[in-house]
């Protein structure tokens, strides 16, 4: 067992349990924030992306116990820090279908979009590595050109 | 009845109790759970309601409910949207929740209203719209009377909008909200006619988004996976893995005293109890029974998942390991097949008649795939000795709810289930085995919520998977049209579930029904496999549809014609939208450009679910433009898709679901493909089974001109998913001279010089 302190959206937490339980199950079961998804497990899809330390990182590849001290952001979060802009423009333009990548999805761009403010599409293509199995890829391509300023 | 007044509309005030009675002071907002606004309503009436599906509240906030689940179509929000047209509400002031099952079943059917009335989409079909619109035009109608009461008007002088009442002569105005509850005690003497189509206002005229997207963007939608009750418990299940097969042994002890683990249980399907009543379940349970396993149930799913890595299971693994490969699954059906004792769907003129110097054969297949549904399967059960009630993400709640009655052999009147939204369904979550499953663990860990996930690799190799379809087509071209003569196509699936052996896109293509090729013979055989098969997003149409579409693009090549002109022959006297779909597509792709050596094109059109009566189901026809690099690599250029459903509800919603299907088609016929060892399934998860992502998507242009405007608003989520597998081919075949007769096309030799 591990007691590990970090925050989650601003506010301090400390959890206690296996230091092997990945951040995803740690969001998920012990602090009750289920935006975060749980979809493969072994980092392929992104459902699960989460910021940590202002990046993206897929949260079933982090251990609780590598968590000391981390400031991490959830999709719950996501709003108060700068990603409002992004949340609208997916109401907008009707992006999710069934939804549940979307938080993955949405927490990718908005990094995407912090280290490539204007990105052209290979730069989407290769930062957007989410698996959606609904097809929204061309609508989140098209948000996030919008939220960058770039004419569709 | 005790009535009050009678307008000249012949209305009737009445202090009866109406549709399904008044109210308890319970609140109809879905209920706060565990700090999540849950989408499920409530299991008995409350508040101002004006049916089980409507109640109005004195904020004027809207509240629908409605039977249909929301899989990403957006069926619910369309359900909604078919209310507020005749109810002339506001649309921000409209929320959605899911019907109670338990309210369906203890007043008889109060959500029942057409076909498959809780299965995933079929918002627009004919008698569910016509109800909906119903039911909203009551509603409105009695707040009309209810203002005229407080006014002293005639209702018949009171206008409506925007959840507003208006009297005009006098300039007097309410809100909705203000009269709802002496509204919602009116009852009418006659129900008022509805507005003809071309007056509607919302429908077909504006696309408001799903009104759940910003519970999306924010990650509050509660799908299945979760849902948060009070002592709840988690499990995770491992089921042997040659479907059919049975657990020999296992070894709790060795796992027990991990962190967290509070129980070992097995499920034995045995101990299914077993419903003998009369069910409203809407496919029987044939294809929902359990399989062998065994679950752990610890404090939290990690925990639970650990300890089931590190218990010792032994199976005993059946009859299915026969399955060396999946190989040797597509030789037994195909030797099936050849049998020639097939049944014969189609019969047309007398195939062996026909001559001709030019003959098209081929042999097409397509292979196991995983609906991969980005939401593991998963459900939550709270068992008891006298009751059962359950949430879950599933596609058809009608179906869940009796499963739950079958496994548990309770009464229904103790059951209850809550539907949650959907993470993706494609078919996966309509059977219900999912859900028996969970109440199966459930069931053993008795007074505690049990929420039972299966792990990604579970979801896999559990799956019930895409038909594979053997087919072996042949045609013989008529010497002077270059048209077929006579076509035989005689198809095998692999796995005898009598419902996963739908013709659609095969059997009834319109040129093999209506004498355009005169001789036709059409057979189906099936044999028996371990592996389940079920849905697969437009079952075995999505199989169909790439065969026969590869088939008349080689007899097109065969005869010379340009693939478009070819196929408009075929479709010469056939309804006119089908040809208009096949132009639209193709001037959308630029048809007929030269193109750079390895780049190609192709077009294939198909039809579901009807393709064979006129004006009926929803035509897709789709044009690919595909560039093949010299090491073989395939590129996805463009996908133009032109399609003809009737109708439109909501042009957006239907551009999402052409767009996501001819994706997901794109992506079932690039990469998506599941192999099998010892009858085993061999893939277990995304980095093994290849599903198209964001850099595999070309640009995907959906064109709206081929629409006919006939009445029908046709179902839209499965049509685009076959030809795009078809159009694809082809243009690979233009790019590289190779035909490609099965599915996946990455897996072919491509490479060029």
């Amino acid at each position: 067992m591990a007691k590990v302190r970090f925050k989650v959206n601003g506010k301090p937490q400390v959890v206690d349990a296996d230091g092997d339980t990945p951040l995803l199950w740690v969001l998920r079961d012990h602090l009750g924030l289920t935006g975060t998804k749980y979809g493969c497990g072994i980092a392929q899809c992104g459902a699960c992306t989460v910021h940590m330390n202002g990046s993206a990182v897929r949260s079933c590849q982090v251990p609780l116990e590598g968590l000391g001290g981390a400031d991490v952001t959830t999709i719950e979060g996501l709003a108060g820090k700068g990603g409002a802009g992004l949340q609208a423009l997916w109401f907008d333009m009707n992006v999710p279908q069934c939804g549940y990548c979307q938080a993955g999805m949405l927490m990718a761009a908005s990094d995407l979009l912090k280290q490539h403010p204007k990105p052209d599409d290979d730069q989407i293509d290769a930062f957007m590595s989410n698996i959606c199995r609904c097809g929204t890829y061309p609508r989140i391509k098209a948000a996030i050109k919008r939220a960058a300023g770039i004419a569709v | 009845m005790n009535a009050a007044s009678i307008d000249r509309r012949g209305f009737l005030i009445t202090t009866a109790v109406v549709g399904g009675g008044m109210a308890l002071g319970l609140s109809a907002q879905a209920a706060v759970q565990g700090g999540q606004t849950v989408p499920w309503g409530a299991d008995a009436a409350s508040g101002a309601e004006f049916s089980p599906w409507i109640e109005i509240a004195p904020d004027d906030t809207v509240t629908v409910r409605v039977p249909t689940p929301e899989c990403g179509n957006g069926a619910m929000s369309q359900a909604a949207m078919n209310v507020a047209e005749e109810l002339h509400c506001d649309w921000s002031k409209v929320r959605v929740v899911f019907a109670s099952y338990a309210r369906d079943f203890a007043e008889k059917g109060a959500y029942n209203t057409g076909f498959l009335s809780f299965f995933s989409g079929h918002s627009t079909g004919k008698l569910r719209l016509q109800k909906t619109l119903q039911l909203g035009a009551s509603a409105r109608e009695r707040l009309k009377m209810a203002a005229a009461a407080r006014w002293g008007v005639p209702a018949s002088e009171i206008t409506t909008k925007d959840s507003l009442l208006f009297h005009k002569p006098t300039g007097r105005e309410l809100r909705y909200g203000e009269v709802a509850a002496a509204a919602a005690k009116v009852g009418l003497l006659a129900e008022p006619e509805l507005k003809p189509q071309s007056q509607w206002t919302l429908l077909g005229k504006k696309s408001p988004p799903k009104l759940n997207i910003p519970d999306i963007t924010h990650g509050n939608a509660v799908y299945g996976i979760d849902v948060k009750l009070s002592g709840m418990v988690y499990a995770a299940l491992m089921q042997c893995p040659v479907h059919g097969g049975k657990l020999n042994s296992h070894d709790p002890a060795k796992v027990l005293k991990m962190p967290g683990v509070r129980a070992v249980v097995v499920i034995d399907p045995a101990r299914t109890v077993g419903w003998k009543g009369k069910t409203g379940s809407t496919f029987g349970f044939a294809d929902s029974l359990c399989q062998s396993g065994v679950a752990v149930i610890a404090d939290h799913y990690w925990q639970a998942q650990k300890a089931l890595a590190a218990l010792p299971v032994e199976w005993d693994m059946g009859a299915g390991v026969q399955w060396k490969d999946a190989e040797a699954i597509y030789t037994a059906a195909q030797a099936k097949r050849d049998l020639g004792k097939g049944s014969v769907i189609r019969k047309l003129g007398d195939v062996s008649l026909a001559s001709g110097k030019r003959v098209v054969e081929g042999e097409y297949s397509t292979p196991y795939g995983e609906n991969a549904a980005l939401e593991p399967l998963n459900a939550t059960a709270l068992v008891t000795a006298e009751s059962a009630e359950v949430w879950c993400p599933t596609q058809d709640m009608s179906q869940a709810f009796w499963v739950v009655v079958d496994e548990t052999g309770l009464p229904p009147d103790k059951v209850k289930l809550h539907q949650t939204f959907i993470g993706g369904a494609f078919g996966r979550r309509g059977q219900g085995d999912d859900v028996r499953m969970a109440v199966a663990v459930a069931r053993q860990f008795p007074g505690k919520p049990v929420k039972v996930i299966w792990s990604r690799e579970e979801t896999f190799r559990q799956g019930r998977f895409r038909t594979p379809v053997v087919t072996k087509m042949r045609g013989v071209l008529d010497d002077a049209t270059g048209l077929p003569q006579a076509v035989t196509g005689d198809v095998g699936y692999a796995g005898s579930r009598a419902i996963f052996q739908m013709p659609l896109g095969f059997s009834d293509m319109p040129w093999f029904n209506n004498g355009v090729i005169p001789n036709v013979r059409l057979t189906s055989s099936a044999v028996p496999v371990n592996v389940l098969n079920g849905a697969f997003r437009g079952p075995c149409y999505n199989s169909h549809a790439f065969v026969v579409e590869t088939f008349i693009d080689e007899c097109a090549e065969a005869a010379g014609i340009d693939r478009l002109e070819y196929r408009l022959k075929l479709l010469a006297g056939w309804d006119k939208s089908w040809s208009d779909c096949l132009r639209s597509a193709a001037k959308g792709i630029g048809w007929g450009k030269v193109l750079p050596k390895g780049e190609g094109m192709g077009i294939a059109i198909s039809c579901w679910p009807v393709a064979n009566a006129h004006n009926s189901g929803t035509v897709v026809a789709c044009a690919a433009r595909v560039s093949v690099l010299k090491a073989g690599e395939i590129r996805i250029l463009q996908l133009d898709t032109a399609f003809d459903c009737g109708r439109i509800a909501n042009a957006d919603a239907v551009r999402a679901q052409i767009e996501g299907g001819t994706l997901f088609g794109m992506s079932v016929c690039l990469g998506e493909e599941l192999t099998i060892k010892d009858g085993m399934i061999v893939e277990g998860n995304f980095d093994q089974y290849q599903i198209a992502k964001m850099a595999d998507c070309p640009q995907v242009n959906v064109h709206f001109d081929a629409l006919s405007g006939h009445e029908r608003l046709e179902i839209i989520g499965e049509a685009a998913v076959g030809p795009v597998q078809a159009a694809i081919g082809n243009a690979i075949k233009i790019a590289t001279g190779k035909r490609l007769r099965q599915t996946p096309f990455r897996k072919a030799e491509l490479s060029w010089i």
